[in-house]
C-alpha cells in the first residue's frame, strides 16, 4: 500500500486552470464517487481550495502504482474538462510514499500555503476529510494519515509562531481596529469607493461590524456592491454626515486628491463628541489628508503603514519555518514507523494462526487417541501449556520482525521470507484483505503516539 | 500565635503581589507573555490574603486599621486590588494591574516597615471613620482611573506613532478611556464625601494651621479638577487625551493631600 498525491497548486498552475478544477460542495460527492470507484485506488480524498486541487490516495502496492497515478490523472482531466491527463501533465505534481505523507502534513500545517501559516487550510483539509469519510472513500491507512495531519497542524501552531502576527492588509486593519474599539461588532464601517480593494478590506472589517455603509461617487455602483455585501449605499454628497456616524472608514477611491480633509473631520469630531475614528486609507494617491491623523481621537493609517506590519508578520513567520519543518519530519517518521508495522502485521498474525492451528490440531488428535483417558482438568492444563508454548516460541520472531519494521524499510523482505519459510502466503492474503477493511489498522492505531 | 499568623499572611501577600508585579512588568517589556495571563489572577488572590493580613495585624497592634495613615494606605491599596479584580472582568483592562500590583506591594511593605502607627486620641471623632473610609475608597478608584489614564496615553502615543508592533500589548484605547471615566465617576462622590467630612472634622478639632489650610486647598482643587473633567466630558465631549491628562492631574493633587498626611505622620505634627 502506497500513499500518493497528484495535484496542482498556486506554485504550479495559473488561476485559470485551478478554477476549472475546483470542486464546490455540490460537485464534490460526484468527483469522490468516481475516484472511489476506481479499482486502482484503495482509499481517496479530494482536496479543493482556491489555491490547490489535489487527490490524495492509497494505491495497492508498487505494482499498482503507475495504474493508480494514471487513474487519478485521468479523473482530474475528466473533472477539469480536459481531453486527457496529458493536457494537465505540465501543471501536475506527483508525490508518492514518504514524500506524499510529508506533502499532506506540510499542506495541513500551512507550510505550503500561499500565505505561510494561514489557518484556513486546516479547515479545508478537514472538510475534504469529512467529505471523503461520508463517501466511504477513507477507511484505514490514508484516513489515519490525514487525521495525523490534523494533530500535526495543531502541534505546529502550538509549538511554533508560524500563525502569529498579521500578514494581510485586511487582517492588519482588523487588528488595528480591535486595538482602538473594544466592541468592534457594535461599530459602523464606512466604505469610501466601491472598487475591488475596498471590497476586500470591507469584507474583513464589515464582517463583524454592526453596519456597513458604502459611499461612492457613482451611487449605482455603490448600490450594486451594497446589495452584494448586505450593506447600505449612501450618496457621495452625504459623506461628511456619514463621518459622524461611522467608526471605521475604509477609503479606496481613485480620486487624485484627498476626499477627506482635516476641516471636514474636525467638524465631524465635534458632532461625534470626541468618539474615536479610524481611517484605513488604502488608496494611492491617498484619500485622507495626512493632517487628519493629528486630530485628537482620530487615527489615519495608509497602505504603507499597513504593509510595513504585513512585512514584519511575514518575516516573523518565515523565521519559524525550520522549527515547523522539524516537527513535520518527526511526525512523518512516526507515521512511517506505523505504516511499516502494518506491512508485517499480516505476516505476524498469519504466523501465529498457523502455529496455533498446527499444534492444536496435533493436540486434538492426541486427546482423541492415546490421551483419551485424561481427565477434564488435565486436558485444560495441556491446552494451556500448548497456548503458552506458542506464545513463548513466537514472541522472539514477531518482536524482532516488528522492531525491524520500525527501524528500517526492508522489513517487507523479511516478512516475505517468513511467509515463504512457513508457507503463509494464503493466510497472509486473507489477513491483507482484512486489513483493507481497516480492522488491523484500527488494532494498530493505539501504537501510534497521539 | 497571632503574630506568627500575621507574619505568614504578610509574607504570602507580599509574595503574591511581587509575582504579579514581575509578570506585569515582564509582559509590558515583551517578555513572560505566556505566564502574564496569571498576573491579574494573582492580584485577585492577593485581596483576601491582604484583607486577612490587615485584620490580624490590627489585632496584634490593638489598633483600628484606618487610624494610622500608613496602615490606612495599605487598606486603600487592598481596596484598589479588590476593585481591579472585579472591574477587569467588565472593562478588559488587565494592563492596569501593572500599576496596581506594585503600588499594593509598596503600601503593604510601608504599612509594616515605615513610620509609626498613628494613635492620637485628640484627633478621634465620630465622623472620622466616614472621612477615612470614603477617602480611602475614593483614592482606590482614582488610583485605578490614574492607571487607566496612563495606559491610555501610552496606547495613544503608540497609535499616533504607528507603532503597530507594540499596540497589541495594551488593551483597546476605547476600553482604557471608558474604564478611566467609570472609575472617576465612581470615585467622585466618595471624594466629595471625604472632603465634606474632612472639613467638618477639621472644624471639630479646631485646627487652622498653615499645612492644614494648604491641604484643604489642594483637596478642593483636586475635587474641582476631577469634577471639571467629568463635567466637560458630559457637556462638551471631552474624552481621550484631555480627559486622561485631567484624571492624572486630579490624582496627582489627591496624592499631594495624602503626602501632607504622611509628612505629618512622619514628623509627628498636628493634624489639619
Amino acid at each position: 500500500m502506497i500513499i500518493v498525491v497528484v495535484g496542482l497548486s498556486h506554485r504550479t498552475a495559473p488561476v485559470e486552470l485551478r478554477e476549472r478544477l475546483v470542486a464546490g460542495a455540490d460537485a464534490l460527492p460526484a468527483v469522490l464517487a468516481r475516484l472511489a470507484g476506481r479499482e486502482e485506488l484503495a482509499e481517496v480524498m479530494f482536496l479543493s481550495t482556491c489555491n490547490r486541487v489535489e487527490v490524495v490516495a492509497l494505491v495497492h502496492g508498487e505494482g499498482a502504482l503507475d495504474q493508480g497515478l494514471a487513474a487519478i490523472r485521468e479523473e482530474l482531466a475528466r473533472h477539469g474538462g480536459a481531453a486527457s491527463g496529458d493536457q494537465l501533465a505540465p501543471y501536475l505534481y506527483e508525490k508518492r510514499g514518504d514524500e506524499a505523507v510529508r506533502h499532506v502534513f506540510r499542506v495541513a500545517a500551512s507550510l505550503d500555503s500561499m500565505v505561510l501559516g494561514e489557518p484556513q487550510i486546516l479547515g479545508q483539509v478537514k472538510d475534504a476529510y469529512d467529505a471523503a469519510v461520508a463517501a466511504g472513500a477513507l477507511r484505514g491507512t490514508l484516513g489515519r494519515c490525514v487525521s495525523r495531519a490534523f494533530a500535526l497542524a495543531k502541534r505546529v501552531r502550538t509549538e511554533t509562531a508560524i500563525g502569529a502576527g498579521t500578514v494581510s492588509i485586511s487582517s492588519v486593519a482588523v487588528e488595528l481596529a480591535r486595538r482602538i474599539f473594544v466592541d468592534l461588532d457594535e461599530r459602523v464601517v464606512l466604505l469610501l469607493g466601491a472598487g475591488e480593494m475596498a471590497e476586500a478590506a470591507a469584507r474583513s472589517l464589515g464582517k463583524g461590524a454592526r453596519a456597513l455603509r458604502i459611499c461612492n461617487r457613482s451611487f449605482d455602483r455603490a448600490a450594486v456592491l451594497a446589495r452584494e455585501m448586505q450593506a447600505a449605499a449612501v450618496p457621495w454628497e452625504g459623506l461628511e454626515a456619514e463621518l459622524v456616524q461611522a467608526d471605521v472608514v475604509v477609503a479606496s477611491t481613485a480620486s487624485a486628491r484627498p476626499v477627506v480633509t482635516r476641516d471636514m473631520v474636525r467638524r465631524a469630531m465635534k458632532a461625534r463628541r470626541g468618539r474615536s475614528l479610524l481611517f484605513v486609507d488604502i488608496a494611492v494617491p491617498r484619500n485622507v489628508e495626512p493632517e487628519v491623523h493629528a486630530i485628537d481621537n482620530v487615527y489615519v493609517y495608509n497602505v504603507d503603514d499597513l504593509e510595513e506590519e504585513v512585512g514584519r508578520g511575514m518575516k516573523a513567520r518565515h523565521a519559524e519555518v525550520d522549527a515547523a519543518e522539524a516537527i513535520v519530519a518527526d511526525e512523518v517518521a512516526q507515521f512511517l514507523v506505523w505504516t511499516r508495522g502494518l506491512e508485517v502485521q499480516p505476516t505476524v498474525v498469519a504466523l501465529r494462526a498457523k502455529a496455533r492451528a498446527v499444534l492444536f490440531s496435533e493436540l486434538e488428535r492426541s486427546l482423541g487417541g492415546r490421551l483419551k483417558h485424561l481427565a477434564e482438568g488435565d486436558r485444560a492444563a495441556l491446552t494451556q501449556m500448548v497456548e503458552s508454548g506458542v506464545n513463548k516460541l513466537l514472541h522472539g520472531p514477531t518482536t524482532k520482525l516488528k522492531a525491524r519494521a520500525a527501524e528500517r524499510d526492508d522489513a517487507g523482505d523479511l516478512a516475505a521470507a517468513v511467509r515463504f519459510l512457513f508457507d503463509l502466503e494464503e493466510a497472509a492474503a486473507v489477513q491483507q484483505a482484512a486489513r483493507g477493511e481497516g480492522e488491523t489498522a484500527r488494532d494498530d492505531d493505539e501504537r501510534l503516539p497521539n | 500565635m497571632t503574630l506568627e499568623l500575621a507574619n505568614v499572611l504578610f509574607a504570602a501577600t507580599a509574595a503574591v503581589y511581587l509575582a504579579a508585579s514581575v509578570l506585569f512588568v515582564g509582559e509590558l517589556g515583551g517578555h513572560l507573555l505566556a505566564a502574564a495571563r496569571w498576573a491579574p489572577r494573582l492580584v485577585a488572590l492577593g485581596v483576601p490574603l491582604h484583607a486577612a493580613q490587615i485584620v490580624v495585624w490590627s489585632m496584634v497592634l490593638h489598633v483600628c486599621p484606618v487610624e494610622g495613615i500608613h496602615f490606612a494606605l495599605s487598606v486603600a491599596s487592598m481596596f484598589v486590588c479588590f476593585v481591579y479584580a472585579i472591574a477587569r472582568l467588565r472593562f478588559r483592562v488587565d494592563v492596569v494591574g501593572a500599576f496596581v500590583a506594585p503600588q499594593a506591594l509598596a503600601f503593604l511593605l510601608a504599612s509594616r516597615f515605615v513610620g509609626p502607627v498613628d494613635d492620637e486620641p485628640r484627633l478621634r471623632s465620630a465622623i472620622l471613620p466616614f472621612h477615612v473610609a470614603s477617602s480611602l475608597l475614593g483614592i482606590a478608584l482614582f488610583t485605578l482611573a490614574f492607571a487607566a489614564a496612563v495606559g491610555y496615553l501610552l496606547q495613544e502615543h503608540r497609535l499616533k506613532n504607528k507603532n503597530l508592533a507594540r499596540i497589541q500589548r495594551l488593551p483597546p484605547i476605547d476600553a482604557l478611556d471608558r474604564a478611566e471615566h467609570r472609575f472617576l465617576v465612581a470615585g467622585f462622590p466618595l471624594l466629595t464625601i471625604g472632603i465634606l467630612t474632612g472639613t467638618i472634622w477639621a472644624r471639630e478639632i479646631e485646627a487652622g494651621s498653615l499645612p492644614g489650610i494648604a491641604r484643604a486647598v489642594l483637596s478642593y482643587a483636586s475635587w474641582a479638577l476631577i469634577g471639571g473633567v467629568l463635567l466637560l466630558r458630559a457637556a462638551a465631549g471631552w474624552r481621550g487625551r484631555r480627559a486622561a491628562v485631567g484624571a492624572i492631574l486630579g490624582f496627582g493633587l489627591a496624592m499631594l493631600v495624602l503626602a501632607f498626611y504622611l509628612v505629618r505622620s512622619l514628623v509627628g505634627g498636628v493634624h489639619a
